[in-house]
């Protein structure tokens, strides 16, 4: 019963804007991970690593299409101000209609990609890219944010 | 559907999101000058609180020089742009979002005095920042240890329509070209009237007999001039004479209908030789 109630509040909550007009979401799923770096040793994460690519889902009116754009970090930022170098080639993004990450068609992150949603309204943007440790990188963390921008085009 | 199957699936669909982000409807706000309001509905589907941002830019879709399809941003629009980025503004414009909890957005549009019948456009742009994504990449021994965050930004279009609006398109410039097992096909669409031209395009390869050998379906939005190139799949074709035929509707399956303004269909052709 009280799954039941809970399934009825959801449907409130959410049918209301499914009603004439469809609705929109762009989900951070997975953050780009570099794992274990080492001074002076480029770490390469391609986007197609399952488990360390960053990943981000958007759902949208089927068949629609919609503008996708990164704001990338040239650099992460760590103790005392330190910096640490972060590039991303120009094939280190990838889309997947099919959400499937080997099915992928590649694109440059620097530049906006034009996206055309499933029949089902899916899709999944993939990122990979290069962090560069200098030899002497200080010691410490490091944090930096990657935003995805989705513009729809009515 | 009845209403406890539909409730699963809404179940079902909200618990698939996981992760950060929130749902955001409707894709497009629709303004009358009549009541100067409109609303958004976020729905934070994730057990972490969402924290949201709203802000406004001015900006329509437009092509590049290849024919892609981009936001135009216009960072000081002129008088005349049909610009409403500075006189919308958004209550709240910033918010936090509950676990399993929506909140609406109002929008209230203050336009100048004496303004011109027309649409007025502006692009809203929600961020969503999560709760609680997990710091990755930080190895137990490490010296260097990295953690980046994802953030997302959604921006949805927000039209303005004050008093007689209407809209149509000039189609001119047909063009194809072979590229490898595509038809490349390039047209020169204008916008007339006094708001953007919605709807969509559909191009179609014939035969000699009218027989569609291939064919291309896709939304399209005209807000000045430009030039979209659309790729048309046709795989190995026999050497010979084809016709390529464009049509523009203003028919959209992602908008109600009645926000959708009509203009009749336009369509042009023009032939096709392949060596």
């Amino acid at each position: 019963m009280k799954s039941l109630r809970f399934a009825f509040v959801l449907t409130a909550a959410v049918a209301l804007p499914l009603v004439g007009q469809r609705p929109i979401t762009v989900t951070g799923v997975r953050s780009l991970a570099f794992g274990t770096l080492l001074p002076g040793v480029p770490t390469i994460v391609a986007r197609t690593d399952a488990a360390k690519s960053g990943q981000f889902t958007i759902n949208g009116p089927h068949d629609s299409q919609a503008q996708v754009t990164f704001t990338l970090p040239a650099v992460l930022t760590g103790p005392g101000g330190a910096t640490l170098p972060l590039t991303f080639g120009g094939s280190d993004a990838g889309y997947s209609q099919s959400q499937n990450i080997g099915s992928q068609i590649g694109f440059d992150p620097k530049q906006p990609f034009l996206i055309t949603f499933s029949g089902q309204g899916r899709g999944s943007v993939f990122l990979g890219g290069t962090a560069r440790p200098g030899l002497t990188q200080r010691a410490g963390s490091y944090t930096a944010i990657i935003t995805l921008n989705v513009a729809t085009f009515p | 559907m009845k209403p406890t199957r539909l409730s699963m699936v809404l179940l079902l669909w909200a618990a698939r999101l996981g992760a950060q982000g929130v749902v955001i409807a409707p894709h497009a706000v629709f303004i009358d000058a009549r009541t100067r309001s409109g609303a958004v509905l976020l729905y934070n589907p994730n057990p972490d609180p969402a924290e949201v941002a709203i802000s406004f830019f001015f900006g329509y879709p437009a092509t590049d020089s290849a024919g892609r399809i981009v936001v135009r941003t216009v960072e000081h629009p002129d008088s005349t742009s049909p610009s409403a980025a500075s006189w919308i503004q958004a209550f709240p414009r910033r918010l936090t979002v509950p676990p399993l909890e929506r909140q609406t957005i109002r929008l209230l549009a203050s336009p100048p005095p004496g303004l011109a019948d027309g649409e007025y456009w502006a692009r809203l742009v929600i961020s969503a920042k999560g709760g609680q994504l997990p710091v990755t990449g930080v190895a137990d021994t490490a010296k260097v240890k990295v953690g980046l965050t994802l953030e997302v930004r959604t921006i949805i279009g927000v039209f303005y329509r004050k008093g007689a609006v209407r809209t149509g398109v000039t189609l001119s410039g047909l063009r194809t070209a072979v590229v490898g097992d595509s038809l490349a096909v390039w047209a020169r669409l204008t916008q007339q009237g006094n708001a953007a031209y919605i709807g969509s395009a559909h191009a179609a390869l014939l035969d000699s007999t009218g027989k569609t050998l291939a064919e291309l379906k896709a939304p399209i939005g005209v807000y000045d001039a430009m030039e979209p190139r659309w790729a048309l799949p046709i795989g190995a074709l026999a050497p010979g004479r084809y016709r390529l035929r464009l049509d523009l509707s203003t028919g959209r399956d992602d908008l109600a209908p009645e926000l959708v303004l009509p203009s009749p269909p336009v369509r042009d052709s023009v032939e096709v030789r392949v060596p």
